[in-house]
């Protein structure tokens, strides 16, 4: 019954091994210049979240069980939140979400469209990125772990 | 510096934290969530008591000190608009919620995932500050929807029985239906109007009263009519209270349904399509809503929701669905008042009877925690919420048949308990507007009245062979319990004294004679 888990033939495996870092370059660059291009944290996280279905579909489960740690994504879906509000509090001197890295912050207030723009929005696109990958990707997860069809 | 913010930042931070705190395992997450709630509770009771001493609304932008853009005349920017109602649910709803989560410490032990829970928990309290402290109109459906679907999950938790599964998947879908209902009547507002901020709708349309925005409120009175549980929708609720973890349903009884219902239908109306405004525009001769027709519909249906949903809770069985639909029942009080507060819009009639339904809001929340905290621990130690397979509980649980005794005498409004007060005030407005209507909400009480006196005899009675062996829950589970019954109690003894100096001061608040909702923000548009 080892098959039942990664029935995948070899030249899926094969393409997947090659296209797994092309979507997931792709995703990171959406989620980094989501300030300056269209995308951002929610789309970019989405296309890495699509790598990692592509790896579960190709590779099986019984490859995913040793790979992807529970207890590891979970705890970057927090950090992900918790960057967000952090980035989100750090001008609370002046109000909730105020961007103080844009008006008067030491980094990310370069000229505006270029990388290191945009005050905290990349930090924000980042913390996003990461909460919506790790988040599809344990809950995909999950879902194909899930019991089996009968009892 | 505004202490405003945090009353967000703060379940927002334990939530998010909830996944790395629990790796330190054993009973970190629990004493996390208590910590959380416990510190949101104190920060809702400093914003509250902000408001009540400075009897001013609250206004609080996002992203900057001033909520008009650059250069222009209207705001841009989110802003979070607190006036006393708003502050008093936010109290209300961390009050309850901390008692909630320090109750499932003991209640939940049994269960798995416990981390998923009390991250659920956190963020389902977080929605409905959200709900009652925004001032945006994409920020409450935001708000409301993270509510909603914290509900859903939590509804569901217990996934290993099939009801939790059956209520979880009706309430979802029903649910989800009437929150695109919500967002339907938002996109048609937005279209028509241009502008997102409650405050600044409410010109815009007193500018300009088109069909659409007639349409939009259709839509939005009819999905949060759904999300309050009001009768020809109620289905959803009779059967996800008694589904959820009996914390929870105090949660879903107790907040759910006042905070997305309720207080959004009133602040909608009164804060949106306020008919003081229009009443003002009609003497003008200018276009206007006339919004009767509404105050009429909503106390259809509340007529509707007092008599079924107290009539329904005759003839249950199980000890959590009577509770359900006694909820119901509770609801079309409240929504009575509303109805009547808004055709007796400007008088003092309508005046007691915004007051009733505030003051009735806060009450049923209090009352129906402890209710179905007292479900709880009938479930935790016997096994069954059957009340046919229940009977002479006092001997074995007597801290909990006195509770509940007082928990019941309170919700059918004897006299020197806290439900008596907003009742009475329901029921004198009601027989000043229409003595109709106070026949209407007389038979509903009556119905009440039998529907609790039935769950009383499962408490007294000769002991049946299930409860020979209980005892009472342990600690985690009675304080909870005590600080609910001492809270009825000074409620009672003081009810006249509240509802003078906190009820009255919030239904005017509401009321807006003055348009004060609009005036806080074009404060800001006269300074710019």
């Amino acid at each position: 019954m080892r098959a039942q888990n990664s029935d995948m033939g070899l030249i899926v495996k094969t393409m997947a091994r090659a296209t797994i870092p092309l979507i997931g370059i792709f995703g990171a660059y959406v989620i980094a210049h989501g300030h300056i291009t269209p995308g951002g944290g929610f789309q970019g996280g989405a296309t890495i979240a699509g790598a990692g279905v592509l790896f579960l579909v190709a590779f099986g489960l019984s490859e995913a069980k040793e790979k992807i740690n529970k207890n590891f994504y979970s705890v970057l879906e927090g950090i992900g939140g918790l960057v967000f509000l952090a980035a989100g509090m750090l001008g609370l001197g002046v109000a909730f979400f105020y961007n103080i890295l844009w008006h008067k912050g030491p980094v990310f207030n370069g000229e505006a469209g270029t990388l290191l723009s945009a005050g905290y929005l990349s930090m924000m696109n980042l913390a996003v990125g990461l909460k919506v990958y790790t988040g599809l990707v344990s809950a995909l997860f999950a879902i194909a772990l899930f019991r089996r069809w009968k009892k | 510096m505004n202490v405003l913010p945090w009353l967000i930042i703060t379940p927002l931070f334990g939530a998010f934290s909830m996944p790395v705190i629990s790796l330190l395992g054993g009973k970190f997450r629990e004493y996390w969530a208590v910590i959380v709630s416990g510190l949101t509770l104190g920060i809702a009771a400093k914003v509250f008591y902000t408001v009540w001493k400075s009897n001013e609304i609250l206004v609080y932008t996002l992203g900057d000190t001033n909520p008009i853009g650059n250069g222009v005349k209207f705001p841009i920017r989110i802003i979070w608009e607190v006036d006393l109602f708003g502050a008093l649910l936010a109290l209300t709803v961390t009050f309850v919620s901390f008692l909630a989560i320090l109750y499932s410490l003991e209640y939940m032990k049994h269960d798995t995932g416990l981390d998923k829970y009390y991250t659920l928990t956190l963020v389902l309290e977080l929605g409905m500050i959200g709900v009652v402290i925004t001032g945006d109109i994409f920020n409450f459906y935001v708000f409301l929807e993270i509510m909603s679907i914290a509900s859903y999950a939590l509804v569901a938790f217990r996934n290993d029985t099939w009801e939790g599964i059956e209520a979880g998947v009706k309430y979802m879908f029903v649910g989800s239906l009437a929150s695109s209902f919500i967002l339907l009547g938002i996109a048609l507002l937005y279209g028509q109007y241009g502008t997102l901020t409650m405050a600044y709708l409410a010109m815009k349309i007193a500018e300009n009263p088109t069909l659409i925005s007639k349409v939009a409120l259709a839509f939005l009175i009819g999905g949060l009519l759904f999300k309050s549980g009001a009768v020809p929708v109620h289905m959803w609720l009779s059967d996800a209270h008694p589904a959820a973890p009996s914390s929870i349903s105090a949660m879903l009884s107790g907040l759910v349904i006042k905070a997305g219902g309720v207080y959004a239908i009133a602040r909608i109306i009164f804060g949106i399509f306020n008919p003081g405004l229009h009443g003002y525009l009609k003497t003008f001769g200018m276009p206007a809503f006339n919004l009767n027709t509404l105050g009429w519909i909503i106390i259809f249906f509340a007529c509707l929701t007092l008599v079924i949903g107290n009539a329904m809770a005759v003839v249950q069985n199980d000890m959590k669905r009577l509770f359900a639909f006694s909820s119901v029942g509770q609801i079309g009080y409240i929504l009575l008042g509303f109805g009547i507060g808004i055709v007796a819009y400007g008088d003092k009639i309508g005046e007691i009877a915004l007051t009733g339904a505030v003051y009735h809001i806060v009450n049923h929340a209090v009352i129906k925690g402890l209710l179905f905290f007292i479900a709880g621990a009938v479930i935790h130690q016997v096994g069954t919420k059957n009340l046919n397979e229940l009977s002479g509980l006092a001997r074995r649980m007597p801290f909990t048949t006195i509770s509940f005794i007082i928990g019941a005498t309170a919700i059918i409004g004897l006299p020197p308990l806290n439900g008596f007060a907003s009742k009475w005030l329901i029921y004198e407005s009601s027989a000043m507007y229409n003595p109709i209507l106070a026949v209407v909400a007389v038979i509903g009480t009556v119905f009440s009245l039998i529907a609790y006196t039935r769950v009383l005899f499962t408490f007294l009675g000769v002991e049946s062979e299930k409860v020979k062996m209980v005892k009472e829950p342990g600690t985690a589970m009675i304080v909870p319990m005590l600080v609910l019954v001492i809270i009825i109690l000074v409620m009672g003894i003081f009810s006249w004294q509240i509802s003078d100096k906190i009820m009255l001061p919030t239904a005017k608040m509401l009321e807006q004679l003055n348009g004060e909702y609009i005036m806080a923000l074009l404060k800001f548009i006269g300074g710019g």
